[in-house]
């Protein structure tokens, strides 16, 4: 085995050598290239119609990837061969090409484009394309949309502005992992589902990283260490014609992050501090509401109320009040975030060199936090020649997060009755004597524990490439990312009760993540007559390593001592584990362009991935897309002041998903807790292979009034087949689950809305509206024999996956006054048969409707959100020990109050009917933004280019239905998920 | 022309390169953590390590580890020995108001903690035969002690669920569609797998102590099958063959030793070492003993009625029945600590004793008709309680007042360990009688549901009746 990793590294040897071959024998072929190679300085100003210098203007050589950007005189400068074209583009201008043709001064005035379209170049991964050219689907968000909120996760804020991506926070604390489902849910496992992050090229797991504290249920979120303000875009390739180049790695989608470079040359300096609380408060019975319900729950049952059944009617004070949620989450979480950024650089050399650092409170009591610093570097450097050139991206983080080691905070301690006594002392520690008293433990049990979690993510690329000959290139990707995160969990005895014997305990985790890849390719563009042609061939070799170690340390002498392990009694518990994954692929692209009318753009990539058993490791997959831009045509030329731009495309095409845990073909023995000790690991499945996701896409695009409205409709289809799943068993085969191919077909089907508009646009005022919209279907296809198999129960043919089997609800039974469902089958009993009711549990629908508005130094924008969907709620079981949403009260809806074990019964069997599920659509302000920059006059003065004050607002409104604090997260009334903010902030620009 | 050559040389390298090694560029060792199955039957050691591994999850398990999901919990709450103290634990009530819903997650983790077992003990006993490069000797000793925890699971599934899948092999595909066996079947499993066992495993313990399985363990369990299958001469014969090993057993004067570890009366008993080290104490202290002060741990406490039948000069009251003032509550106080992280571990989990096997005689030689033997037997678990023996005291007991001293002694020398009383009153056929008070009660109680989630993955498995 050692022999074959060896031989790897000689294939990588091999390909590096091959590109410095190359390199050193086209740079001999360039000294003597004949004269169209010769390169010239070009300098000019571009100006607007009214003859203003316009700024921030994208200069760059056609067909190639140099480029510059104009100062705020509009001037720029550039080194282009003398026989070149330049290309100058600016959002709302059109996009002006120009021949060099020899000339040292070029300047142009750009004529003013109200299409929203524009002419942006979109990263597609291995190539670059126009909206206006691109055969696939793929959503774009820029910088300004992101740069201000006030968020741990880039991916976070992307919330609600693309059309069929679905995020749903990781909870109130700071950096838990988001869900980000692009089209709907593919695979029936969770992990199954993440998407392929892609930062510079480097591909980065999107898994989320394991951790014990509170975040132990989302993960830490790999991402985190990223500064949200040095991302330039983020693009989500969505169907087969932008994913198929991917792989086996597309089929959940794509999502490249492209980090700022130094095109804008200064400083850029930008601070903003305030603070986030929870948006929503429970409403809950108080005291007196809560101990009438509990008196006539006993009246209701014939109970006579004692210590046992009723410590809170017999023992506890009648008159207490504690407000739980504001005890436990109604803290203000400070957030401030400063970052600085510098890029410069001469001639064909520039840098951009940044940096941040960011801080984030919690809402619990206590003293938590969240830090991150991080640092940036690009580098782009340009031969003088023209034909070499080097990019190198590095992004460097560390976060600190500092939380509560205890479940205790607990949002299900919201529902502690209301007249519970105190859960501290008056010294501050924890009480137990009064809760003991009702046969209680504390329910912050653990309080003085903390976990702190340090991650550290270093993410580098560096893209070598040369232009052998016009038009043909070799290029090479270098990409190395390294994450690593170590968890220190303090136990100290304090947080326990004395009884239960407790020791200073402290819970260590580190986990580390590694990977290179290495990208050789070869691109090659050449134009014939009104053919433009466009070659891509390249290479992937990578390699992911992992590995994890956790063990416990425990018998500290002082609580200050705990996590310092030569103090620690006993070390114990130790665990590691580790996994390799290796990956190659060979992947190619063919773009054709006649006449700029007709796009055809071929795609595939053949692929082996280490997490398949030996028989299983290849597969081939690839797309083709085309696009016929209608408006081009000579008929088209009579209605164009009405209809100014049409474009029809569709693609089609198969990806892969290999996202499943490594080494599931393995019959493995590992070390049990017990020392010298093994025991089987898992289930072994020697022959499982390759999910294959087939997508199928629609799609118009159009342009109204000089295309001032843009609208896109894309229709599309997506088929995963050979479900890799984690197939469930009965455990009388020994374990539930084995890694298995599925002989199903998922579906998502679905309809996405993109509509753009320019309502106003002149020099002092303009007014943008963007909205996207979902209808996303989710559908079970296939599954031959389900009835014979170990999901006959779970799933159903024809529905979505995401479903639950409920009972059905009949009412409340006169007699008993207690909740009914039907007994279908008669036989008695209540049991899987008789769940006859499906609920589909996805989004019906969901958009999102910016708007951005702009007068004289004012600007606003906001983004609204909506969701259309159902969700459950529970927490109305009056009568018992636990408070209840006040809408049970006197509820004619509801069972009587009850404390019975009959009444709880009843109750569970309604939670698991129809009953409990409740309309749980939302509206909401996701973000408000108001900025304003100072007027020239005063910004001169300061010495600045720019100076600008902004305020944001996050979650500052909800509307909806649902009971429950954050109907993002409806599966019950207490889960937390988004925090409302408000910040302000300061930019400046030299 | 000629750069466009290097171009073309190095697309054939990079393809050329690509798939000609890509197979083995994906090649993989396995983690450091894991051992291939193969690999551990190559060596001793790691068989050994594996065997170990079986011993130390008996403690992890939920069915076989006497904490708060298993079968001594569950089981014991079925029958009437112990009750909960509070009626907040639905999954728990179930068990006590023998109303067992077929979702009970209690339920569901015994029967797949015992499968979990299963799946180890198949996959051990496959990767051994396939062990070609060991001695046969060692193979053996092996295989006799795998086979033995294989029909040691067996006899507590069948008898808390009547029929049950016989899985005796490894391959999932066929594994997850099997239906049930008779339990008929399954005993004849049983006694194949012990009587293997007993010719196989090696006449002392591995390491000295007694958490590995000997001769002696194998017929001390022998000595139960056959008792609850009625073959009365079979249990005599086995429990005689424990008993009369006097140099290695013996029945203990002071009560509160019976249960430290490696106690003259312990015939087999599994270390706490198993949770790894982080506390040593058994999850029975843990969970029976009712602190003090700080009773609001504390979930189950002996019943009153159980109570009442104790004689108050009987050691096993006086030293295995606490007394929690605060909760007005007798608990079990048989082993008497609760919570350690010392070491050496002071208290084993005991499986079987030696106590147990004096009582199996008298009943099969009472069942024989050899009346003086039975009386013989249970005089000395009576003497060793500081109870007058039966001969002194009522020389003249009649068959019928024997049988029920015999379960009477049963009942207070074995509560709480291994849900004893609860197969004791279903084999004899007095779970009716003596539970038929509780309104609830119906004959199809005496076997438990199969777990719901199990038939909803399974359509082959059929459900008990009465569910």
């Amino acid at each position: 085995m050692k022999n074959n990793y060896s031989r790897l590294k000689w294939v990588a040897l091999i390909i590096i050598g091959g590109i410095l071959f190359f390199l050193a024998s086209a740079a001999n072929a360039a000294t003597t290239a004949p004269l169209p190679l010769q390169q010239q300085e070009i300098s000019g100003v571009v100006q607007d119609q009214n003859g203003i210098p316009i700024p921030g203007v994208t200069v760059t050589v056609k067909n190639t990837d140099r480029g510059t950007i104009t100062n705020l005189d509009g001037e720029y400068n550039i080194t282009a061969p003398a026989n070149g074209i330049l290309v100058f583009s600016y959002i709302g201008y059109k996009t002006v090409e120009i021949l060099v043709d020899n000339n040292e001064e070029i300047s142009i005035q750009l004529e003013e484009d109200v299409s929203a379209l524009g002419e942006v170049k979109i990263n597609a991964g291995y190539y670059n394309t126009t909206r206006r050219e691109s055969t696939g689907n793929i959503s774009r968000v820029t910088a300004e949309e992101i740069e201000n909120q006030p968020v741990v996760s880039p991916i976070q804020a992307l919330q609600g502005r693309m059309a069929g991506v679905e995020i749903i926070s990781g909870g109130a604390n700071p950096g838990g992992a988001p869900t980000i489902r692009i089209r709907g849910t593919n695979s029936l496992r969770s992990e199954g589902n993440y998407p392929l992050y892609i930062i510079d090229g480097v591909p980065v797991s999107s898994v989320p990283v394991e951790s014990n504290s509170v975040l132990s249920n989302s993960g830490i979120d790999p991402l985190n260490n990223l500064n949200p303000a040095n991302i330039e875009s983020v693009e989500v390739l969505k169907d087969a014609d932008a994913t198929a180049i991917y792989g086996s790695r597309g089929a959940n989608g794509v999502v490249l992050i492209t980090t700022k470079n130094g095109s804008n040359r200064g400083l850029e300096a930008r601070i903003y501090t305030g603070s986030s609380s929870i948006a929503e408060k429970l409403d809950l019975l108080n005291t007196p509401q809560y101990l009438q319900v509990r008196r006539e729950a006993f009246q209701n049952d014939g109970v006579e109320p004692d210590n046992f059944n009723a410590y809170d009617l017999v023992l506890w004070d009648q008159e207490r009040y504690t407000d739980w949620q504001d005890l436990f989450f109604g803290g203000q979480a400070e957030v401030t975030n400063a970052s600085l950024a510098i890029s410069g650089g001469e001639g064909n050399t520039t840098y951009r060199i940044g940096g941040s650092v960011f801080s984030q409170g919690t809402i619990y009591p206590g003293d938590y936090d969240y830090r991150k610093g991080t640092s940036n570097l690009a580098l782009n450097h340009l031969s003088k020649d023209n034909l070499f050139e080097v990019k190198l991206h590095v992004n460097y983080g560390i976060d600190q997060n500092n939380l509560t080691g205890t479940n205790g905070l607990n949002p299900a301690n919201i529902l502690l009755p209301p007249n519970a006594p105190s859960v501290f002392n008056d010294d501050g520690s924890l009480n137990w004597e009064d809760w003991s008293e009702a046969g209680l433990s504390n329910p912050m049990e653990g309080y003085f524990n903390t976990t702190s979690t340090q991650t550290r993510n270093l993410n580098a690329n560096l893209v070598l490439s040369y232009e052998i000959v016009s038009g043909l290139r070799l290029k090479s990707s270098f990409g190395y990312a390294n994450f690593t995160s170590d968890e220190l969990w303090k136990l100290p005895i304090r947080s326990y009760a004395p009884a239960s014997n407790p020791v200073n305990r402290s819970s260590h985790l580190s986990t580390n993540r590694k990977s290179w890849i290495i990208e050789p390719q070869l691109t090659y563009d050449q134009n014939f007559g009104k053919l433009e042609t466009h070659f891509l061939i390249g290479g992937t070799l990578q390699k992911n390593g992992s590995d994890r170690s956790s063990f416990q340390g425990q018998g500290y002498a002082s609580e200050s001592l705990i996590g310092d392990l030569g103090s620690a009694e006993s070390i114990i518990n130790a665990s590691s584990g580790q996994a390799e994954y290796k990956y190659v692929a060979l992947f190619s692209r063919i773009g054709l362009n006649w006449d700029q009318k007709y796009f055809l753009n071929l795609t595939g990539r053949r692929d082996g991935s280490s997490r398949f058993g030996t028989n299983n490791r290849f597969a081939s997959f690839g797309a083709i897309g085309a696009a016929w831009i209608l408006s081009e045509e000579s008929f088209f030329g009579k209605v164009d002041s009405f209809l100014s731009f049409a474009k029809l495309r569709g693609s089609y095409g198969s990806t892969g998903n290999d996202q499943i845990g490594d080494y599931g073909y393995l019959d493995a023995y590992q070390a049990t807790v017990g020392p010298g000790g093994l025991y089987p690991v898992a289930l072994a499945n020697p022959d499982y292979s390759w999910e294959v996701n087939k997508k199928l896409e629609l799609a118009t695009e159009l342009g109204f009034l000089k295309d001032k409205l843009n609208i896109g409709v894309s229709w599309y289809r997506n088929r995963s087949s050979n479900q890799l799943v984690g197939y469930s068993l009965p455990y009388i085969a020994g374990f539930n689950s084995v890694q298995a191919n599925l002989p199903a077909t998922v579906q998502n089907k679905g309809l996405e809305i993109e509509l753009a508009t320019i309502n106003f646009s002149n020099d002092r005022f303009s007014w943008r509206t963007n909205l996207n919209l979902s209808f996303p279907e989710n559908k079970l296809l296939r599954y031959p024999d389900i009835d014979q198999s170990s999901y006959s129960n779970t799933y159903r043919v024809g529905e979505p996956l995401n479903i639950a089997l409920l009972y059905d609800y009949t009412g409340l039974d006169p007699e008993t006054g207690l909740y009914t469902v039907r007994d279908v089958n008669d036989d008695g009993n209540l049991s899987f048969e008789d769940q006859i009711i499906t609920k589909n549990l996805n989004r019906e629908f969901f958009g999102g409707l910016s708007n951005s508005l702009r007068y004289g130094n004012f600007n606003l924008e906001f983004l609204l959100q909506y969701v259309k969907q159902e969700g459950r709620l529970s927490e109305f079981q009056a009568g018992t020990n636990s408070n209840v949403l006040d809408v049970a009260l006197g509820n004619e809806d509801f069972q009587r109050y009850s404390a019975s074990y009959e009444a709880s019964i009843a109750f569970i069997d309604a939670v698991n009917s129809d009953f409990s599920f409740t309309d749980a659509s939302f509206l909401r302000l996701k973000t408000l933004s108001m900025g304003y920059n100072l007027p020239m006059r005063w910004t001169k003065r300061l010495h600045a280019d720019q100076i600008r004050l902004f305020i944001h607002g996050q979650n500052l409104l909800t509307w909806t239905p649902y009971e429950g604090l954050d109907p993002e997260l409806p599966t019950s009334a207490i889960s937390m998920g988004n925090l409302r903010s408000v910040t302000a902030g300061l930019q400046l620009n030299f | 022309m000629k750069k466009y050559s290097y171009t073309y040389q190095f697309i054939i390298l990079l393809v050329a390169c690509l798939f000609y090694s890509c197979e083995e560029m994906v090649d993989l060792d396995p983690p450091a953590n894991q051992l291939v199955r193969q690999e551990v039957f190559k060596s001793e050691a790691t068989v050994e390590s594996a065997m170990t591994g079986i011993y130390y999850q008996l403690f992890q398990l939920e069915y076989s580890n006497g904490g708060r999901s298993s079968i001594t919990t569950m089981a014991g709450l079925s029958a009437d020995n112990i009750q909960t103290i509070s009626t907040g634990n639905v999954s728990r009530m179930q068990f006590q108001e023998h109303e067992i819903d077929p979702d009970n997650i209690e339920n569901l983790s015994i029967w797949s903690s015992a499968y979990n077992m299963i799946y180890a003990v198949n996959s051990f006993l496959e990767g051994l035969q396939n062990a070609d490069n060991l001695e046969q000797s060692f193979k053996n000793q092996m295989e006799g002690q795998a086979r033995f925890v294989r029909a040691f699971t067996y006899f507590y599934l069948t008898n808390l669920y009547g029929d049950v899948p016989l899985i005796l092999k490894t391959d999932y595909r066929e594994n997850q569609l099997a239906s049930r066996t008779s339990q008929i079947d399954i005993y004849d499993q049983i006694l194949a797998d012990l009587i293997m066992a007993e010719e196989q495993v090696p006449e002392e313990y591995w390491n000295t102590e007694r958490t590995s399985i000997n001769k002696q363990v194998v017929r001390a369990f022998l000595s139960r099958v056959y008792l609850y299958s009625e073959n009365w001469q079979e249990a005599e014969k086995f429990s005689s063959l424990v008993i009369n090993d006097t140099g290695n057993y013996g029945l203990l004067e002071d009560l509160d030793e019976v249960f430290l570890a490696n106690s003259a009366e312990a015939i087999w008993q599994i270390s706490p070492i198993g949770a790894g080290g982080l506390s040593t104490q058994t999850n029975e202290g843990n969970f029976q003993i009712i602190d003090p002060i700080f009773s609001f741990f504390a979930a189950i406490k002996l019943e009153e009625p159980f109570i009442a039948e104790f004689d108050s000069i009987d050691k096993r009251f006086q030293n295995w029945v606490g007394y929690n003032e605060a909760l007005d509550a007798h608990y079990v106080h048989k082993y008497k600590v609760r919570l350690s992280n010392q070491f050496p571990i002071e208290e084993y989990s005991m499986v079987l004793r030696l106590g147990e096997q004096y009582l199996i005689r008298a009943e099969s030689r009472l069942e024989q008709g050899d009346l003086a033997g039975a009386l013989q037997d249970v005089d000395e678990i009576r003497l060793r309680s500081g109870l007058q023996p039966f001969a002194e005291i009522k020389p003249e007991i009649s068959e019928m007042e024997l049988f029920e001293e015999i379960l009477l002694q049963r009942r207070k020398e074995l509560f709480s360990e291994w849900g004893h009383r609860w197969f004791d009153l279903k084999r004899t056929g007095q779970a009716g009688q003596v539970l038929g008070e509780d309104p609830s009660w119906n004959t199809t109680d005496l076997l438990y549901p199969i777990p719901e989630s199990e038939r909803k993955k399974n359509p082959n498995l059929t459900q008990n009746e009465g569910y």
